[in-house]
């Protein structure tokens, strides 16, 4: 803890109450809070419960239907009544917010060098020169490359960790003593995740800033918190010291949403535990050889055309009630692997069979008798159900596909059977998907792809949009259903600690190739390939004294882009250097069962 | 950049040709032809016109001559005033039609967004209803209805202006017919102006301009006015056509000497080449101003420009 200092900010009964057609919605009920130079606050609490609005009305950012009542008091000055002129002689200057999604968060219209350069020169109303020149320091601070030519970039021309740097940069320019950081982490990959809070640790030690942290992520907690507050509902239901919250949560809210939290527990054993090994006999439901999917890129006029290989030679098998994670960071064709098993997209090459049946080749009847064996569940609950169908409907209409002749009491009843079976109300039958929540939406999905009895269940990102007591849940009703029918599955997330969670086996995506397929524990206890090394060492773990005593690894580079043929080679640039960068690297096997991809030694890797 | 805009130009060209075939066609498919007068001419004359005209040879022989015509420039003769060509007649009254209509466009463009951003900015009260009236009237009064209106009240009534008539190109003539060409696409344009701009307002990245402490006007003009003319500017491409067949009833009831007049007669007289040649001439027009439109596009958005 550190010494009991005046605080920047100090929060006293803050209510935020929004007028709406429905009356008047109390968003935030009356919370204190405060928080001291160089200390990290965090604030967590699931979707709904009010965190985000609390710090944008001390901002004064909320819809013009909000009323905000309380007392704020930021070092010295009561925030609440200030002019909109006054309020922002302080925003942006001494007082600054990070935003969860940096694509949609900065303008796209203007250069990054223009957004930089306008908040300088109205806060400090420096030359353009001295301008620029801080804008440099800034991004060089947040260790972005080629600051200078970053400066006359677009924000879309930027990945997606890149901006939340600049992001960061930009709130820091005018060095603020407050940093409010709204989810800053959610949207980016585990490995983007750790460097970006590793770069707020570091801004917060050396120029003292304060920081609040608001996430619904017990492991970004307690990485970085100094002091918590957990948030239900509008109201603070437990606060303390980050120890106090998660070694001894007096709250049961705070103990659900602890428990909730998948934890990869190490064993240290690659074998893992031998009694849970897989049942006997092995039946082979899918087999999958040399997939590979390519797209053509759009040729510039007389350029050879290009392609994007987004799945490059995927091999696997997969047993019958056996779950196959697949984990990789954003772009690196987890999705297009799915669809092309399912023959959503057509494969360039290479062959899928199911149940012995290969389904490359099958005309439009074929493929749709295939379709009731294999179903797959998507990450957006909402999105993915039809908006003019009642919930009822969307689940039963695979029924209505697959076999058209069942009489309608048949269906009917095996609806109500499924409905009960994935923990839908009967009641809901006749509602449509907007009336329902995230975690009832996905049940639906569920249901929808379980209804047909299919032998296999693709889950794409199938709980990464859910709060993780509802995620939690949606995973137990995932291994429940299939222990009950021997569904086999691939569960694929970005996410380590779901994968973890679900699977036998895992496999590791990098740029449309498997780096690494094994085990979950040999994964896990020992992983071999320097990228799973270091997704595994970046995964936040819900756990003060072990996440920050942790090391990581960190390999040069960041996730480069699939059209470039030499980013292929990051884990073996001995290659890169003969002229050759067509070079894929082999899959060996380096224990039974476990294979890993070439790649130079860890040492020559490493920042 | 340049490139964009030269890909965009190649592929005008099999509109143009799809255009201008169905063009000659239809207008060969209506009954009746140039020298079908009140009273019927004599067989003779009437083949040595035929033939003049190239009338009597097969339809599709006929559409290859004007084909290849066309591509050096020539559109032909007019099959009414026999002196002139019709590339010339187009010339006489072009300079009046631009005058006219690109005036009018760039108040629809001008006085539309303006009307936009105050209607946002003074959302749901009283200058946002008045602005509101004004673009309603605008919008349901069509432009012949408009026209004698107008002239009723400022040209008889208020003699503040001339009825009609274009008055050696004075400032006072053009007033009217340029009010009634744009006042639809003023109100098209401020209704778009405001709806785009309070939907961009509530974007994230204004949220974070507002989080940096810029003030309201900058984050207006710098942050919010190039997202908002997005949708304005995909309106445009359409309104310029929309100002052109405008034009056309305009000219006639303000006795403007543009091309309009002689499209109306050329049509009414069945003048095969002066119709073509005048569709011609304002496909031509809209296509360019369609280019403009992307290219403009582009220009709003990067990320238009990177693909």
């Amino acid at each position: 803890m550190s010494d009991v200092k005046r605080p920047v900010l100090d929060v006293r009964n803050l209510h935020v109450r929004f007028r709406t057609s429905d009356g008047i919605v109390e968003a935030v009920r009356g919370i204190n809070a405060s928080v001291g130079a160089g200390e990290c606050l965090g604030v967590v609490g699931e979707s709904g419960s009010g965190k985000s609005q609390s710090f944008l009305a001390i901002l004064g950012l909320l819809a013009g239907n909000a009323e905000v009542s309380g007392r704020v008091d930021f070092t010295g000055t009561s925030l609440l009544d200030l002019s909109e002129t006054a309020l922002n002689r302080l925003r942006g200057s001494r007082l600054a917010m990070i935003f969860q999604d940096p694509l949609t968060g900065l303008t796209p219209h203007v250069s990054i060098g223009r957004q930089m350069r306008e908040i300088v020169q109205t806060h400090l109303h420096h030359s353009v020169r001295d301008a620029d020149r801080l804008c440099l320091d800034w991004l060089d601070k947040v260790r972005i490359p080629e600051a200078a030519h970053r400066l006359t970039q677009y924000p879309h021309e930027l990945s997606g960790g890149m901006r939340q740097r600049v992001m960061i940069a930009m709130a820091m320019l005018c060095e603020p003593v407050l940093l409010i950081a709204d989810e800053p982490t959610t949207a980016l990959d585990v490995t983007i995740q750790a460097d970006i809070l590793d770069l707020m640790d570091d801004l917060r030690r050396e120029h003292g800033t304060a920081l609040v942290l608001i996430t619904h992520d017990m492991g970004v907690v307690a990485r970085m918190c100094d002091r918590v507050h957990v948030m239900r509902d509008g109201e603070y239901v437990e606060e303390g010291s980050c120890e106090d919250v998660f070694y001894r949560a007096k709250h049961d809210y705070t103990k659900m949403l602890l428990e909730a939290v998948p934890r990869i527990i190490l064993t240290g054993h690659p074998a893992g535990d031998v009694s849970t090994g897989q049942p006997m006999p092995v039946k082979t439901v899918l087999q999958v050889r040399n997939l590979c999917v390519s797209y053509p890129m759009q040729r510039i006029w007389f350029n050879r055309r290009r392609e994007l290989r987004a799945v490059e030679d995927i091999g696997f098998d997969l047993h019958a009630g056996e779950t196959l994670g697949v984990v990789g960071e954003s772009g690196c064709g987890k999705s297009t692997l799915a669809r092309a098993i399912l023959q959503l997209i057509e494969p360039s090459s290479g062959s899928v069979k199911l149940l012995g049946h290969e389904l490359t080749t099958l005309d439009k009847q074929g493929l749709k008798n295939f379709r009731q064996q294999a179903q797959i569940v998507f990450q957006d609950p909402l999105a993915s159900l039809d908006p003019s169908m009642t919930i009822g409907d969307s689940i039963q209409e695979p029924l209505r596909v697959f076999e058209p002749g069942l009489h309608r009491s048949v269906r009917t009843r095996r609806l109500a059977e499924m409905m009960e079976r994935v923990g839908l109300s009967w009641s809901l039958v006749n509602r449509y998907p907007h009336e329902l929540s995230g975690g009832q939406n996905q049940r639906v999905g569920i249901a929808r792809a379980m209804i047909s009895m299919p032998r296999l269940l693709i889950c794409d990102e199938a709980v990464s949009a859910l709060d993780v007591s509802i995620q939690a849940q949606i995973m137990d009703l995932l291994r429940d259903l299939q222990r009950e029918f021997g569904l086999s599955l691939i569960f694929i997330s970005h996410d380590l600690s779901v994968i973890w969670k679900l699977s036998d086996r895992i496999l590791v995506m990098y740029l449309g190739s498997v780096v690494e397929l094994a085990s979950r524990d040999a994964l896990f206890n020992r992983p071999q390939h320097p990228y799973t090394q270091q997704l595994v060492s970046a995964v936040p773990v819900p756990d003060p004294q072990v996440e920050r005593k942790r090391h990581r690894i960190k390999l040069q580079g960041e996730l480069s882009s699939p059209m470039d043929a030499g980013a292929r080679l990051r884990f073996l640039p001995s290659r890169r250097t003969q002229l050759a960068t067509d070079y894929v690297p082999q899959l060996n096997e380096r224990f039974p069962g476990h294979f890993v991809a070439e790649h130079d030694p860890l040492e020559q890797l490493l920042v | 950049m340049l490139t964009y805009a030269l890909r965009r130009l190649l592929t005008t060209i099999p509109v143009l040709w799809v255009a201008i075939t169905a063009c000659f066609f239809i207008l060969r498919l209506a009954p009746g032809g140039p020298f079908d007068g009140e009273r019927p001419l004599p067989d003779a004359i009437r083949q040595n016109l035929a033939a003049h005209y190239n009338l009597d040879r097969s339809l599709v022989e006929q559409y290859l001559i004007y084909l290849g015509k066309l591509l050096k420039g020539d559109l032909g003769p007019s099959f009414i005033n026999q002196d002139f060509t019709v590339v010339e007649q187009l010339m006489i009254g072009l300079p009046y039609t631009l005058t006219v209509g690109g005036t009018a466009f760039l108040l629809s463009i001008v006085a539309g967004i303006s009307a936009g951003i105050l209607g946002y900015m003074y959302r749901n009260s009283f200058p946002d209803y008045l602005l509101g009236i004004v673009v309603l009237t605008g919008l349901v009064l069509p432009n012949f209805l408009l026209a004698p209106i107008f002239q009723l009240i400022f040209g008889l009534k208020l003699e503040w202006l001339p009825v009609g008539g274009w008055g050696g190109g004075a400032a006072v003539n053009i007033v009217l017919p340029v009010v009634v060409l744009a006042l639809p696409h003023v109100a098209r344009i401020s209704r778009l102006t405001r709806a785009s701009m309070i939907e961009v307002m509530h974007s994230h990245y204004i949220r974070t301009a507002r989080s940096r402490g810029l003030s309201k006007a900058s984050i207006i003009w710098r942050h919010a006015l190039k997202p908002t003319l997005t949708p304005v500017v995909s309106y445009l491409g359409p309104a310029a056509g929309f100002l052109l067949t405008g034009s056309l009833v305009v000219e006639t009831i303000f006795g403007l000497p543009g091309i309009g007049r002689y499209f109306i007669n050329a049509a009414l007289n069945r003048d095969y080449g002066m119709v073509l040649g005048t569709v011609i001439f304002y496909m031509i027009l809209i296509v360019v101003l369609n280019l403009v439109v992307d290219v403009l596009y582009a220009w709003l958005d990067p990320r238009v420009r990177s693909t």
